[in-house]
Formats: C-alpha cells, structure tokens, sequence
C-alpha cells in the first residue's frame, strides 16, 4: 500500500515512517502544507496521514482540496485536538477516520488498515489471512472451513493483530485499544492475557497454526 | 444594621436635639423680649405720674386698670431704689379671667406680674410706688408661639422620616441590584455585570469601577485557562513523539527480563501522562462550556453498556456489581454524560477492594453509585478539589472534579455521603 504521510513533528512522522515501512509498503513524507499541496496534487495514495496543525497551512484545507477535485485517497486525520467538533468538522469533510494524539503506532496502523480494507475490497467484505477467513461484515471467522465462535473482544484483538502482524503490539496498546480510557484501572494487564490465550486456543482447535507469540513480557506478536 | 436604620437614627436623634436647644433659645429670646416689653410699659406709667406730679404737686387717683395696678406708700426718704422686680398680680377686674389663669389654687386670683418699683415726693413727702402689669398675656403669646414651634418641629419630623425612607430607599435601589448581580457574579460565566442607569454619580462610579473589575478578572481568568488548554496541547505532540519511539523501539531487538520491566513501567507512565493532560484539557473545555449538546439518551441503555465495558475490570478485581436501573432519560450531551458515568464508576472500581461491592442505582431523580473501599468517610469538600487524591491513588486527581463540573454544566447535582462501609455519590437530576 501507498501511503503519505503529512505531519510537521519529524520524530513522530519517523515512527509512523519507520512503522509502516515493510515490503510491498510505499512511504511518503510532507512536513509542511505546501510540500502536502503539491504532493496530493501529484499522486495518489492509498491513505494519507493528516495533522491538522501545519506550518505554512492547515489540514483541514488539504482535506476540503482533496474532497474538491473527487480525489478518492483514503483519509485519516491525526490531530492533538480532541473536541467533537474537529472531530466531527474532519469526519463531516470526509477523512474516513479521526485518531488523537498520542497514540500507538499499532493502533494507527489498525486504523489505515480498516480504511484501505474499505476502500480496495469494494464490498467484498472477506479478510483472508492463510487458513484464517474474516467475514468483516458478519463478523465471523472461519479456520479453513470451520467456523469458531469468537467473543465481541478476541474478534477485536484477531483483526487488530492481523493489522499489525510481524510487530510486537505492547500490552499497553492492546489493552487501550480494546478498553478504551476505563484499562487504568486495571492492577495489571493479567486478563489481556486469558484473553489471548482463549483466541489461540480457538484458533488452534480449529487447526490453525500459532501465529501469537509472547514478546518479552511487553507484548505479543502476530507472524507467519 | 441597615445603612438606612442609621441614617435615621443619627439624623432624628441631632434633629430633636437641635430642635429643642432652638426651642429653649426661642422660648428665651421671646420672653426677653416680651418682658423688655412690659418694663418699657412700666416706665411709661411712671413717667405720667411723675408729670402728673410735677404738674399737680399731688399723687395720681389710682384707679384699677385692666392689667395695671399703681400703689402708693409713704416711705422715709431715700430708703427706695428703683427697680425691677417679679411680684404678683392680683386680679380684681376680671373674675372669668382670673379664674382661667390663676396660679394658685386658693380662690384668691393671682397671676404672675412684672412690678416696677420708684419713688416720688409729693410736697414734703416721700412715696414708694409700686407698678404692677399682669404677665398673662404675654404668657399666653408664648404659650402659643411655642406650641405653633411644637407642632411644626413634629410635623418636621414625621417629614423628614418619611421622606427619607422613601427617598433613600429609591436612591440605593441601584446599589442593591448591584448587589445582587455580584452575589450571582460567577467567574466562568460569560454574563457581564450590567451598567445600571444610574443619575447617582458615586453609584455610577462605582458600578463602573465593578464592571471593570469584573472584566479583568473575568480576562484573568480566561488567560489562566487558555495557558493551561496551550500548555496541555503543546505537551501533547512529545507525549505522542515519546509513545511512537517506544512502540518503535520495541520492534527492534529482543529485550531482557530487565529491560523490558523498564519498557513496561515507561509505557504506564506515558500513558498516565496522556490521561492526565487528557483530563487537563477536558475540564478547561467543560468549564468554557465548550461541550454542549441536546442528544436524547437513554440513561438505563449508556450505564448498561458501560458496566459490559467493565466487566473484565469487575472480574480482574472480583467485584460484585448490583444494578437497580429503571428508566431515565436526559436530554444533553452524550459525550459529557458518558465522561460522567465513566468517570463515577471508575472511582467506584480504583478505590474499591478486591472482593468489594458496587451498587448503582437509577430512578427518575438520581443516580446513586456506592462502593466499598477504605472504612472511613471522605471530605466530601476536598475530594472534588482538583488533583486531591490519596497517597495509594492512580488517577489523575481530576476525575471527580471534571464530574462535578460535568454536573454544574448540566444543572445536576453531585454529592458525596458515606454510610455503613459504603461511599455513595449521588447525582440528582
């Protein structure tokens, strides 16, 4: 997939860079508003990242451009602000999603996969990941041809996974991603754990391979 | 006391005491001037007897006048001085008269005389003359001057107390609005204090002077609140900077037992960090009302979903959650309701133990959310003070006051009671 990323602070545009960067993946950069221009202008994208607050400009202007020439790039806007309003401002424009800052690289990624899966499928809603098979509008899954019967969460955590697979997830992350705010008050993150281990047992039941490993007590990852 | 209580007060009190110092000089002046008169009376009388003895060289017929009586006694020479006395004045004339204004209660009628006493000397002889003028008339005169002076220092007076009541509640008028707009003056509150029309100038000013108080307090505020909404948005792109390396940098190597402790403990407190400017920005929003909202929400509905949210966390913790909900439903913000719900059952969970209880409660006029935790009630002045928590506390400090605000901004109530182990917040709608 081809993505832009727009974004002024250039450690955070390095991560996301970085993150993303794998094979098949094509990355692109813009720091300001006028490198953005011309760039979107150029090309097109799969998805394109977009900070609102930019030297030179705003996003929200990128955003409404784009919109007036029909251009079809998937749309997520990072922004540090939080209000409903931007949100619903971005959203009303026509980004396809709205992530605030900060936030974990893993769930960013979750993000931009949802959209370009929207975008490239075209109604196909089946995601295939070797044996495993996603019905993204059922939300059902199925192992080669046997179906498991998964709760709201592990079906949350399994496409969340497939999103980031070959990267290590922290615990942090998933737990933020499937809880919301409410996870600080969990004492520890000793439940993601059954939950985990409950989906791999599913999976396995249903004659998958074990694609999660445990990362070093930070996390987990998802791999071939 | 009431400025007008005193003002009347002070300003009687000199009144009648002025007043009568002026009756007592009046009263004064006019009997001098009155006995002044009758000497002046006197003196005539004896000028005519000493022409009439200087022409006829005997002593005058005395006969009784109206208010005049003239008596002659021998005398040896040189033993009278001429002078004025007090005497008595015996009424012969006049019985009705006499009987209205005697002083003494005997029937004798008496009444009080200015005499003159003199001396004359008729051929070889030498008389005492003794000149009597009645001073009823002159007392009467008085009498009425000084009741006419009564009457006009009461009517004066009953004046004075009414106009001043009426006029000095009319000229404060302005000063009690004033007073009323600063009882209601509220710092986050985007009403000004109203200029009061006013032809006092000391009001004017000093309405004046409040509305500029109030707006510079009011702008004072405002900077206050817009430094801490920069500042936390400032500090929000390195808390995202410092959250993407660390997710960048557990892709990169394996990681000890050690190192990927520290990894874990970095992770919890950026994300403590995040939550807590999260919170910062969210209550400068609420306080500026910024979140505003007429969504209809069905209350029974976001409690249900939230405790499905939670129920890994009611698990983890082995809480036993109670729910007692019957239909609600609000008319306002969905996002500051469920910011609301969030925040009071997420304090009922952290300060809970595990094992604990949790009760909730909806009905048509509260929302009642208890929980076990330490056995010992809390201040429930100082919990809802921002970044007041316990020592053993993870939160930001600030969930509780964003929770009231939330209710001060929806015209809810939230207070805090704790009863037989268990602390209950209760919201009333």
């Amino acid at each position: 997939m081809k993505i832009l990323i727009i974004e002024d602070e250039k450690g955070l545009r390095e991560s996301i860079e970085e993150y993303f960067m794998e094979a098949g993946n094509i990355c692109e950069t813009a720091s300001n508003y006028q490198e953005a221009m011309s760039k979107v202008s150029l090309y097109t994208y799969d998805c394109i990242l977009l900070d609102i607050t930019l030297p030179g400009g705003s996003g929200i202007d990128i955003l409404k451009s784009l919109k007036q020439n029909n251009n079809t790039d998937g749309v997520l806007i990072i922004s540090a602000k939080n209000s409903l309003d931007d949100r619903l401002e971005g959203l009303y424009l026509g980004a396809d999603d709205y992530l605030v800052k900060p936030f974990h690289l893993s769930e960013l990624r979750a993000r931009v996969t949802a959209i370009i899966r929207r975008k490239t499928f075209n109604g196909s809603n089946l995601l295939v990941f070797n044996e495993i098979g996603i019905d993204l509008l059922a939300k059902a899954v199925k192992v080669n041809s046997t179906a498991i019967k998964l709760t709201r969460k592990e079906y949350a955590l399994l496409l969340y996974f497939i999103a980031n697979k070959g990267k290590v997830v922290s615990k942090n992350a998933i737990a933020e991603h499937l809880w919301g705010d409410g996870i600080d008050l969990a004492n520890n993150f000793d439940f993601i754990y059954s939950h985990i281990k409950n989906l791999r047992k599913k999976l396995m039941e249903a004659g998958s391979n074990d694609y999660i490993q445990a990362a070093y007590g930070m996390g987990y990852k998802f791999t071939d | 006391m009431k400025l007008f209580a005193r003002y009347n007060r002070v300003n009687l009190l000199t009144t009648i005491i002025v007043m009568l110092i002026t009756g007592i000089i009046y009263y004064r002046a006019i009997s001098l001037i009155l006995i002044n008169q009758l000497e002046k009376d006197l003196v005539v009388e004896e000028n005519e007897i000493f022409e009439y003895v200087g022409m006829n060289h005997q002593l005058p017929q005395v006969f009784k006048s109206n208010d005049q009586q003239i008596t002659f006694t021998e005398a040896k020479p040189g033993t009278v001085t001429r002078q004025f006395i007090n005497t008595i004045y015996r009424d012969y004339q006049n019985p009705k008269y006499a009987k209205r204004h005697h002083h003494v209660d005997d029937d004798d009628e008496f009444e009080s005389g200015r005499g003159l006493i003199t001396s004359v000397t008729v051929g070889n002889k030498y008389y005492k003359v003794l000149i009597v003028v009645s001073e009823v008339e002159a007392e009467d005169l008085i009498k009425i001057i000084f009741g006419i002076t009564a009457g006009v220092i009461l009517l004066l007076l009953i004046t004075l107390y009414i106009t001043n009541r009426l006029l000095l509640n009319r000229l404060w008028q302005p000063f009690y609005n004033l007073l009323k707009e600063l009882r209601f003056f509220n710092i986050a509150d985007s009403k000004d204090i109203p200029l009061e029309k006013t032809s006092i100038d000391e009001f004017e000013e000093l309405n004046k002077v409040i509305i500029n108080m109030s707006t510079r307090v009011k702008s004072d505020y405002k900077d206050l609140k817009t430094f801490t909404e920069n500042a936390s948005h400032e500090l929000l792109t390195p808390i995202a900077v410092i959250n993407s390396k660390l997710d960048t940098l557990i892709q990169t190597d394996s990681f000890s037992q050690k190192q990927s402790k520290l990894l874990n403990d970095l992770y919890s407190a950026v994300s403590k960090l995040t939550r807590l400017n999260q919170s910062l920005l969210l209550l400068v929003k609420i306080e500026n009302r910024l979140l505003e909202g007429n969504d209809p929400i069905n209350l029974k509905l976001h409690i249900q979903e939230l405790i499905i949210q939670f129920e890994e966390i009611f698990l983890d913790k082995e809480l036993i959650v109670t729910c007692e909900l019957g239909e609600k439903e609000l008319i306002t913000s969905t996002y500051l309701v469920d910011i609301l719900l969030n925040n009071l059952l997420s304090n009922a969970i952290r300060h809970n133990y595990k094992g604990g209880r949790i009760n909730i409660k909806l009905t048509d006029e509260s929302l009642v959310i208890q929980n076990t935790g330490e056995n010992a009630p809390l201040q429930e002045e100082e919990i809802f003070i921002r970044f007041h928590k316990s020592t053993e506390s993870e939160g930001s400090g600030l969930g509780l006051t964003i929770s009231r605000q939330i209710c001060e901004n929806l015209k809810f109530t939230l207070n805090y009671s704790y009863d037989t182990s268990y602390h209950t917040f209760t919201v009333t709608f």
